[in-house]
């Protein structure tokens, strides 16, 4: 194919992808939400609204960041050297056949129809690329701000050479009043050795619909470290990321999730193994008002170690959540364990806790807070710092 | 001086009296120990003494330092400094040893005493794991004992520290019970056990025998002897 004929193909696929429904998630007229974009003029964006998803943007000038509002790319720099920080547009522009090595190669644009416009209406989206053995001990922010109604959709690209090392801290948030439609394509590569740890806070407000649409291929003995965390308002989420590990490669991957008012936030991962390779998947998910989550995870193969472990806690009597593990044992040499609990806040742990001291708000607040943590010890020390302020947040809003 | 004052006192657990008319008090500088039979109601007097959740005063009343607490709750009468280590703390899901330790310990002013509190109580190696998760016997009452510990409490009430650990875990519990003591600024702590292991460590001065309820008999630390030596049916 010429040098630009896989993008036709691209868009071919992407054609046939517009009536294909998810199968998990609420449905949304995705063509509604294009047409916003060229019906609604561009809002003015509150950068400072991004400190609340944990972005530091002056810190990030420092080292490498990207930052999109809306469709509009509005800066991006590496001072990091070995570290090379660009948009997928001039990507593309740029090597136009090395784009076709990484762009839509572990994600199908026909694969549901939100999918299908991020690749037809979809604009920017990082491209972080990671040199052979250059490890970043400062974080890679990067910032997907929605200010007016419409559809955001950037094509995000991580790529990682052998033994290399970087933390990819994205935030994803939106001005209080537009509706809008997130579909954040990420299709990450993890060489040979290399260890990327990948953190992505979203604050959405309650009328915006989010469809992340996510695959990582992980190469033999790297590692994959996610931690995804949704602790804003929302209409929906729906997201599915798919992880390939490859032999002797480890991942780690956790999902922290607020239900706030009438919000539907359906969120799995699903983890192929091989020889080898071990995964864990963990989901810590508080479910207030009348919000109803689905926590899904699969582990799949035919050799290697996974582990599930999702836990819910019931907040309000009219919430709802639903613990979906799923163990595919392929072969004799997997050997794959799943834990699942839903509850409620103890009275034992309340009493306990008022018992040194503490008034029962007090106590449910700490209750709540230790709940919701998950192992951080994949992170770097500076990085646990900005998660746990996170999560510290999420404690206070639930 | 008096530093706690039962009267009268009878409590109910969720409907059920469980200790009935007891009168009893702590003195300053007293080491107290409470013994009794299993099912006695030693632990619904501590429960109820410190106002825990679903333990109410059904009648008499609690004076605490000359002030009466009765009816008020756990928290208020830790605040006032009457804190309970209990037999065996709860599991508490996902919140490792070391955040509830900095939580109290902010509370209280003593955010710099964890690490030391945590040496003296040999709990260091299980600061990052969840608290009470998998954890022994000997380990629970010794991380039950490090909360009290940085609560600095004016009279601590001890709730069976000594059942079910080795002699190891009894000279480390021991310790600490001696350091609530020295804390406690009318020189006092109330020990209840069953087996009065760590009374050769921390020795009574005076002895109280509950039996149905009820504080059947009191006297000096040789009524703790006659206990260990002839049980409690044959006292009776």
């Amino acid at each position: 194919m010429g040098s630009r004929g896989w993008l036709e193909e691209v868009r071919r696929r992407a054609l046939e992808g517009l009536s294909i429904a998810p199968p998990y998630g609420p449905d949304v007229d995705v063509l509604h939400y294009v047409e916003l974009n060229k019906r609604v003029a561009p809002g003015r964006p509150d950068l400072s609204r991004a400190s609340e998803v944990g972005i530091d943007l002056e810190r990030a000038g420092r080292s490498a960041y990207y930052l999109q509002v809306d469709q509009r790319v509005l800066q991006y720099l590496s001072r990091v050297p070995g570290v090379e920080v660009t948009t997928v547009e001039e990507f593309i522009e740029r090597d136009p056949d090395l784009a076709a090595e990484y762009l839509w190669k572990l994600l199908d644009p026909s694969k549901d129809r939100f999918t299908a416009a991020a690749a037809l209406y979809g604009f920017g989206g990082f491209v972080v690329r990671v040199k052979k053995g250059v490890r970043v001990e400062e974080p890679i922010q990067t910032c997907l701000f929605m200010s007016s109604p419409g559809l955001q959709a950037p094509h995000n690209i991580i790529i990682l050479e052998e033994g290399a090392e970087v933390t990819v801290y994205t935030g994803c948030t939106i001005m209080p009043e537009p509706a809008g439609l997130h579909v954040g394509v990420s299709e990450f590569y993890v060489g040979r050795g290399a260890r990327l740890r990948y953190v992505m806070v979203h604050s959405w407000n309650r009328v915006t619909h989010v469809r992340p649409r996510t695959a990582v291929k992980v190469c033999e003995g790297g590692e994959y470290v996610s931690y995804y965390i949704s602790f804003g308002k929302v209409r929906s989420i729906q997201t599915f990321p798919t992880v390939y590990l490859g032999k002797g490669a480890r991942a780690y991957l956790a999902s922290i999730l607020l239900g706030l008012e009438d919000s539907e936030i359906d969120v799995g991962s699903y983890v192929t193994l091989s020889e080898d390779s071990s995964a864990q998947v963990v989901s810590r998910v508080l479910a207030r008002d009348r919000s109803k989550v689905w926590t899904r995870a699969t582990i799949s193969g035919s050799s290697g170690r996974g582990h599930i472990d999702c836990r819910g806690m019931l907040i309000h009597e009219t919430a709802q959540i639903y613990a979906v593990p799923e163990l595919r044992a392929l072969g004799r040499e997997a050997q794959l364990t799943h834990e699942a609990a839903i509850g409620k806040l103890s009275e034992d742990e309340i009493a306990y806790l008022m018992s040194k001291g503490f008034s029962r708000e007090e106590a449910e607040g700490i209750l709540i807070r230790g709940f919701i943590n998950v192992d951080l010890d994949w992170l770097p020390s500076r990085i646990r710092g900005y998660v746990e302020g996170i999560l510290n947040l999420v404690a206070s809003r639930a | 001086m008096e530093v706690l004052r039962a009267e009268n006192l009878s409590i109910e657990v969720y409907s059920r009296v469980i200790v009935r008319e007891v009168d009893l008090t702590v003195s300053k500088g007293e080491v107290l120990y409470i013994v009794g039979p299993n099912g006695s109601g030693k632990t619904t007097l501590l429960r109820g003494l410190t106002g825990y959740p679903g333990y109410r005063e059904v009648s008499g009343r609690v004076v605490f330092c000359g002030e009466d607490i009765t009816g008020t709750t756990a928290d208020y009468r830790v605040s006032k400094g009457l804190v309970l280590a209990h037999q065996i703390p709860p599991k508490l899901s996902g919140l490792r040893t070391r955040d509830l330790l900095n939580y109290i310990a902010k509370r209280s002013g003593r955010v710099g005493d964890v690490e030391e509190v945590a040496r003296l109580l040999d709990i260091g190696h299980l600061m990052d794991r969840e608290f009470g998760r998998g954890f022994s016997g000997g380990e629970l009452k010794r991380v039950e004992l490090a909360t009290l510990l940085l609560l600095n409490p004016s009279l601590a009430l001890v709730d069976e520290p000594d059942s079910g650990v080795d002699v190891d875990s009894v000279m480390l519990i021991s310790e600490g019970i001696r350091r609530l003591y020295e804390l406690s600024p009318y020189k006092a702590v109330v020990v209840v056990s069953h087996t009065a292991f760590v009374a050769r460590y921390v020795g009574p001065t005076r002895v109280c025998v509950m039996n149905s309820g009820r504080v059947q008999m009191c006297g000096g630390p040789e009524l703790l002897g006659e206990v260990m030596r002839y049980g409690f049916k044959r006292l009776a």
